[in-house]
Protein backbone atom coordinates (compact mmCIF):
# COMPACT_ATOMS: atom_id res chain seq x y z
CA UNK A 1 0.00 0.00 0.00
CA UNK A 2 0.70 3.60 0.75
CA UNK A 3 2.90 6.38 -0.41
CA UNK A 4 5.28 5.46 -3.20
CA UNK A 5 2.84 3.09 -4.88
CA UNK A 6 0.58 4.21 -7.67
CA UNK A 7 -2.91 4.78 -6.46
CA UNK A 8 -5.82 2.99 -8.02
CA UNK A 9 -8.35 5.56 -9.13
CA UNK A 10 -9.47 3.58 -12.15
CA UNK A 11 -13.08 2.60 -12.02
CA UNK A 12 -13.43 -1.13 -11.59
CA UNK A 13 -13.79 -3.11 -14.80
CA UNK A 14 -17.19 -3.70 -16.38
CA UNK A 15 -18.17 -0.15 -15.67
CA UNK A 16 -21.02 1.45 -17.51
CA UNK A 17 -19.15 4.67 -18.29
CA UNK A 18 -16.55 2.96 -20.48
CA UNK A 19 -18.72 2.39 -23.54
CA UNK A 20 -20.28 5.77 -22.94
CA UNK A 21 -16.85 7.36 -23.20
CA UNK A 22 -16.03 5.45 -26.34
CA UNK A 23 -18.99 6.62 -28.38
CA UNK A 24 -18.97 10.08 -26.87
CA UNK A 25 -18.09 11.59 -30.26
CA UNK A 26 -21.31 10.30 -31.82
CA UNK A 27 -23.40 12.16 -29.31
CA UNK A 28 -24.86 15.65 -29.51
CA UNK A 29 -22.55 18.43 -28.37
CA UNK A 30 -24.18 18.92 -24.96
CA UNK A 31 -23.81 15.26 -24.06
CA UNK A 32 -20.28 15.17 -25.35
CA UNK A 33 -19.47 18.12 -23.17
CA UNK A 34 -21.01 16.37 -20.22
CA UNK A 35 -18.83 13.31 -20.74
CA UNK A 36 -15.72 15.45 -21.01
CA UNK A 37 -16.78 17.33 -17.91
CA UNK A 38 -17.34 14.06 -16.09
CA UNK A 39 -13.83 12.96 -16.92
CA UNK A 40 -12.29 16.24 -15.84
CA UNK A 41 -14.20 16.13 -12.60
CA UNK A 42 -13.12 12.53 -11.98
CA UNK A 43 -9.49 13.44 -12.57
CA UNK A 44 -9.85 16.34 -10.17
CA UNK A 45 -11.49 14.14 -7.56
CA UNK A 46 -8.61 11.66 -7.68
CA UNK A 47 -6.03 14.43 -7.52
CA UNK A 48 -7.67 16.29 -4.64
CA UNK A 49 -8.28 13.12 -2.68
CA UNK A 50 -4.61 12.18 -2.89
CA UNK A 51 -3.40 15.72 -2.24
CA UNK A 52 -5.55 15.98 0.86
CA UNK A 53 -4.44 12.58 2.12
CA UNK A 54 -0.77 13.14 1.32
CA UNK A 55 -0.86 16.42 3.19
CA UNK A 56 -1.31 14.39 6.36
CA UNK A 57 1.05 11.59 5.30
CA UNK A 58 3.80 14.19 4.79
CA UNK A 59 3.54 15.15 8.45
CA UNK A 60 5.11 11.78 9.21
CA UNK A 61 4.88 10.21 12.65
CA UNK A 62 3.93 12.69 15.38
CA UNK A 63 6.45 12.69 18.22
CA UNK A 64 4.04 11.41 20.88
CA UNK A 65 2.90 8.52 18.70
CA UNK A 66 6.45 7.53 17.82
CA UNK A 67 7.37 7.64 21.51
CA UNK A 68 4.38 5.50 22.39
CA UNK A 69 5.28 2.81 19.87
CA UNK A 70 8.94 2.76 20.95
CA UNK A 71 8.01 2.61 24.62
CA UNK A 72 5.51 -0.20 24.12
CA UNK A 73 7.89 -2.19 21.98
CA UNK A 74 10.61 -2.04 24.63
CA UNK A 75 8.34 -3.05 27.42
CA UNK A 76 7.92 -6.59 28.65
CA UNK A 77 4.33 -7.44 27.86
CA UNK A 78 4.18 -10.49 30.09
CA UNK A 79 3.08 -12.72 27.24
CA UNK A 80 5.36 -15.17 25.57
CA UNK B 1 9.09 -10.45 25.30
CA UNK B 2 10.32 -7.40 23.44
CA UNK B 3 8.95 -6.53 20.09
CA UNK B 4 11.02 -7.46 17.05
CA UNK B 5 12.49 -4.13 15.82
CA UNK B 6 11.58 -5.06 12.24
CA UNK B 7 7.93 -5.39 13.25
CA UNK B 8 8.13 -2.16 15.23
CA UNK B 9 9.49 -0.37 12.15
CA UNK B 10 6.67 -1.76 10.02
CA UNK B 11 4.19 -0.38 12.53
CA UNK B 12 5.89 3.03 12.55
CA UNK B 13 6.04 3.10 8.77
CA UNK B 14 2.28 2.62 8.57
CA UNK B 15 1.49 5.44 11.04
CA UNK B 16 1.40 8.41 8.62
CA UNK B 17 -1.10 6.75 6.31
CA UNK B 18 -3.06 5.35 9.25
CA UNK B 19 -3.40 8.90 10.58
CA UNK B 20 -4.54 10.24 7.23
CA UNK B 21 -7.19 7.52 7.13
CA UNK B 22 -8.25 8.25 10.71
CA UNK B 23 -8.61 11.96 9.94
CA UNK B 24 -10.72 11.15 6.93
CA UNK B 25 -12.98 8.99 9.09
CA UNK B 26 -13.30 11.41 12.03
CA UNK B 27 -12.91 14.74 10.29
CA UNK B 28 -10.97 15.95 13.30
CA UNK B 29 -7.23 15.76 13.94
CA UNK B 30 -7.32 15.37 17.74
CA UNK B 31 -9.92 12.65 17.71
CA UNK B 32 -8.07 10.93 14.87
CA UNK B 33 -4.82 10.93 16.86
CA UNK B 34 -6.64 9.37 19.82
CA UNK B 35 -7.99 6.73 17.49
CA UNK B 36 -4.53 6.04 16.09
CA UNK B 37 -3.08 5.72 19.60
CA UNK B 38 -5.82 3.36 20.65
CA UNK B 39 -5.24 1.33 17.49
CA UNK B 40 -1.52 1.06 18.19
CA UNK B 41 -2.09 0.09 21.83
CA UNK B 42 -4.43 -2.64 20.75
CA UNK B 43 -2.21 -3.79 17.88
CA UNK B 44 0.90 -4.04 20.03
CA UNK B 45 -1.01 -5.85 22.78
CA UNK B 46 -2.10 -8.42 20.20
CA UNK B 47 0.98 -8.41 18.04
CA UNK B 48 1.12 -12.23 18.33
CA UNK B 49 -1.93 -12.42 16.12
CA UNK B 50 -0.08 -10.59 13.35
CA UNK B 51 1.47 -13.04 10.93
CA UNK B 52 4.93 -11.77 9.96
CA UNK B 53 5.23 -11.32 6.23
CA UNK B 54 1.58 -10.41 5.79
CA UNK B 55 0.24 -6.94 5.15
CA UNK B 56 0.97 -4.78 8.22
CA UNK B 57 -0.80 -1.64 6.99
CA UNK B 58 -3.95 -3.62 6.14
CA UNK B 59 -3.86 -5.24 9.58
CA UNK B 60 -3.58 -1.87 11.34
CA UNK B 61 -6.24 -0.25 9.14
CA UNK B 62 -8.62 -3.11 9.98
CA UNK B 63 -8.10 -2.58 13.71
CA UNK B 64 -8.55 1.17 13.39
CA UNK B 65 -11.69 0.83 11.32
CA UNK B 66 -13.22 -1.66 13.76
CA UNK B 67 -12.41 0.60 16.71
CA UNK B 68 -13.93 3.55 14.93
CA UNK B 69 -17.05 1.58 14.08
CA UNK B 70 -17.56 0.21 17.58
CA UNK B 71 -16.96 3.62 19.10
CA UNK B 72 -19.44 5.03 16.64
CA UNK B 73 -22.06 2.44 17.64
CA UNK B 74 -21.37 2.96 21.33
CA UNK B 75 -21.73 6.71 21.12
CA UNK B 76 -24.53 6.61 18.67
CA UNK B 77 -26.55 9.20 20.51
CA UNK B 78 -23.66 11.53 20.88
CA UNK B 79 -22.55 11.27 17.30
CA UNK B 80 -26.10 10.64 16.13
CA UNK B 81 -25.47 12.39 12.91
CA UNK B 82 -21.82 11.74 12.40
CA UNK B 83 -21.84 13.07 8.88
CA UNK B 84 -23.58 16.24 9.94
CA UNK B 85 -21.09 16.77 12.74
CA UNK B 86 -18.29 16.05 10.39
CA UNK B 87 -19.58 18.72 8.05
CA UNK B 88 -20.06 21.07 10.99
CA UNK B 89 -16.45 20.56 12.10
CA UNK B 90 -15.31 21.49 8.63
CA UNK B 91 -17.40 24.59 8.55
CA UNK B 92 -16.33 25.95 11.88
CA UNK B 93 -12.70 24.83 11.93
CA UNK B 94 -11.44 24.22 8.43
CA UNK B 95 -7.90 24.53 9.76
CA UNK B 96 -8.47 21.51 11.99
CA UNK B 97 -8.42 19.21 9.03
CA UNK B 98 -5.84 20.79 6.80
CA UNK B 99 -5.37 23.35 4.12
CA UNK B 100 -8.19 25.70 3.28
CA UNK B 101 -7.94 25.01 -0.46
CA UNK B 102 -9.45 21.58 0.13
CA UNK B 103 -12.49 23.00 1.90
CA UNK B 104 -14.88 22.59 -1.00
CA UNK B 105 -13.65 19.09 -1.65
CA UNK B 106 -13.90 18.11 2.01
CA UNK B 107 -17.40 19.48 2.23
CA UNK B 108 -18.40 17.31 -0.73
CA UNK B 109 -16.62 14.30 0.78
CA UNK B 110 -18.48 14.90 4.04
CA UNK B 111 -21.79 14.53 2.23
CA UNK B 112 -21.05 10.93 1.28
CA UNK B 113 -22.36 8.07 3.39
CA UNK B 114 -19.49 6.90 5.61
CA UNK B 115 -19.16 3.47 3.97
CA UNK B 116 -18.70 5.09 0.56
CA UNK B 117 -16.27 7.65 1.90
CA UNK B 118 -14.12 5.03 3.56
CA UNK B 119 -14.10 2.79 0.45
CA UNK B 120 -13.10 5.70 -1.78
CA UNK B 121 -10.29 6.73 0.55
CA UNK B 122 -8.89 3.23 1.00
CA UNK B 123 -8.76 2.63 -2.74
CA UNK B 124 -8.23 6.15 -4.07
CA UNK B 125 -5.86 7.62 -1.49
CA UNK B 126 -4.41 4.91 0.76
CA UNK B 127 -3.54 2.87 -2.31
CA UNK B 128 -5.08 -0.44 -1.25
CA UNK B 129 -6.35 -2.84 -3.88
CA UNK B 130 -10.07 -3.53 -4.05
CA UNK B 131 -9.34 -6.91 -2.47
CA UNK B 132 -7.39 -5.37 0.43
CA UNK B 133 -10.05 -2.72 0.98
CA UNK B 134 -12.70 -5.46 1.05
CA UNK B 135 -10.71 -7.37 3.68
CA UNK B 136 -10.30 -4.20 5.77
CA UNK B 137 -14.01 -3.43 5.62
CA UNK B 138 -15.08 -7.04 6.04
CA UNK B 139 -17.20 -7.10 2.90
CA UNK B 140 -17.18 -8.50 -0.62
CA UNK B 141 -14.92 -7.06 -3.31
CA UNK B 142 -18.00 -6.25 -5.39
CA UNK B 143 -19.40 -4.23 -2.52
CA UNK B 144 -16.23 -2.13 -2.35
CA UNK B 145 -16.30 -1.59 -6.11
CA UNK B 146 -19.87 -0.40 -6.05
CA UNK B 147 -19.23 1.86 -3.03
CA UNK B 148 -16.23 3.43 -4.77
CA UNK B 149 -18.26 3.96 -7.92
CA UNK B 150 -21.15 5.51 -6.11
CA UNK B 151 -18.76 7.74 -4.16
CA UNK B 152 -17.05 8.95 -7.33
CA UNK B 153 -20.33 9.58 -9.11
CA UNK B 154 -21.80 11.45 -6.18
CA UNK B 155 -18.65 13.54 -5.70
CA UNK B 156 -18.59 14.35 -9.39
CA UNK B 157 -22.19 15.53 -9.17
CA UNK B 158 -21.52 17.62 -6.09
CA UNK B 159 -18.36 19.20 -7.46
CA UNK B 160 -19.63 19.67 -11.03
CA UNK B 161 -22.81 21.33 -9.88
CA UNK B 162 -20.90 23.60 -7.57
CA UNK B 163 -18.22 24.65 -10.03
CA UNK B 164 -19.92 24.74 -13.42
CA UNK B 165 -22.34 27.62 -13.90
CA UNK B 166 -22.98 27.11 -17.58
CA UNK B 167 -24.90 23.95 -16.99
CA UNK B 168 -28.13 25.64 -17.92
CA UNK B 169 -31.19 23.47 -18.43
CA UNK B 170 -29.19 20.30 -17.86
CA UNK B 171 -28.81 21.06 -14.22
CA UNK B 172 -32.30 20.14 -12.94
CA UNK B 173 -32.15 16.98 -15.03
CA UNK B 174 -28.83 16.07 -13.50
CA UNK B 175 -30.13 16.76 -10.03
CA UNK B 176 -33.08 14.47 -10.63
CA UNK B 177 -30.82 11.77 -12.04
CA UNK B 178 -28.44 12.14 -9.12
CA UNK B 179 -31.25 11.70 -6.67
CA UNK B 180 -32.73 8.55 -8.16
CA UNK B 181 -31.74 5.21 -9.54
CA UNK B 182 -28.76 4.66 -7.29
CA UNK B 183 -29.45 2.77 -4.15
Amino acid sequence: MTTGKPVNMEPPPAEADKPEDRDAMDKPVTQRREVRLGREVQARIGQQLRAMYDDVVKEGVPQHIGDLVRRLSEQDDGAE
Amino acid sequence: MKLDPAIRDQVLAAVPSLRAFAISLCGHVDRADDLVQETLLRALAHIDSFEPGTNMPAWLFTILRNLFRSEYRKRRREVEDADGRYAETLKSHPEQTGRVEFTEFRAALAKLPSDQREALILVGASGFSYEEAAAICGCAVGTIKSRVNRARTRLADLLAIDSVDDFGPDRPTRAVLAGSGRS
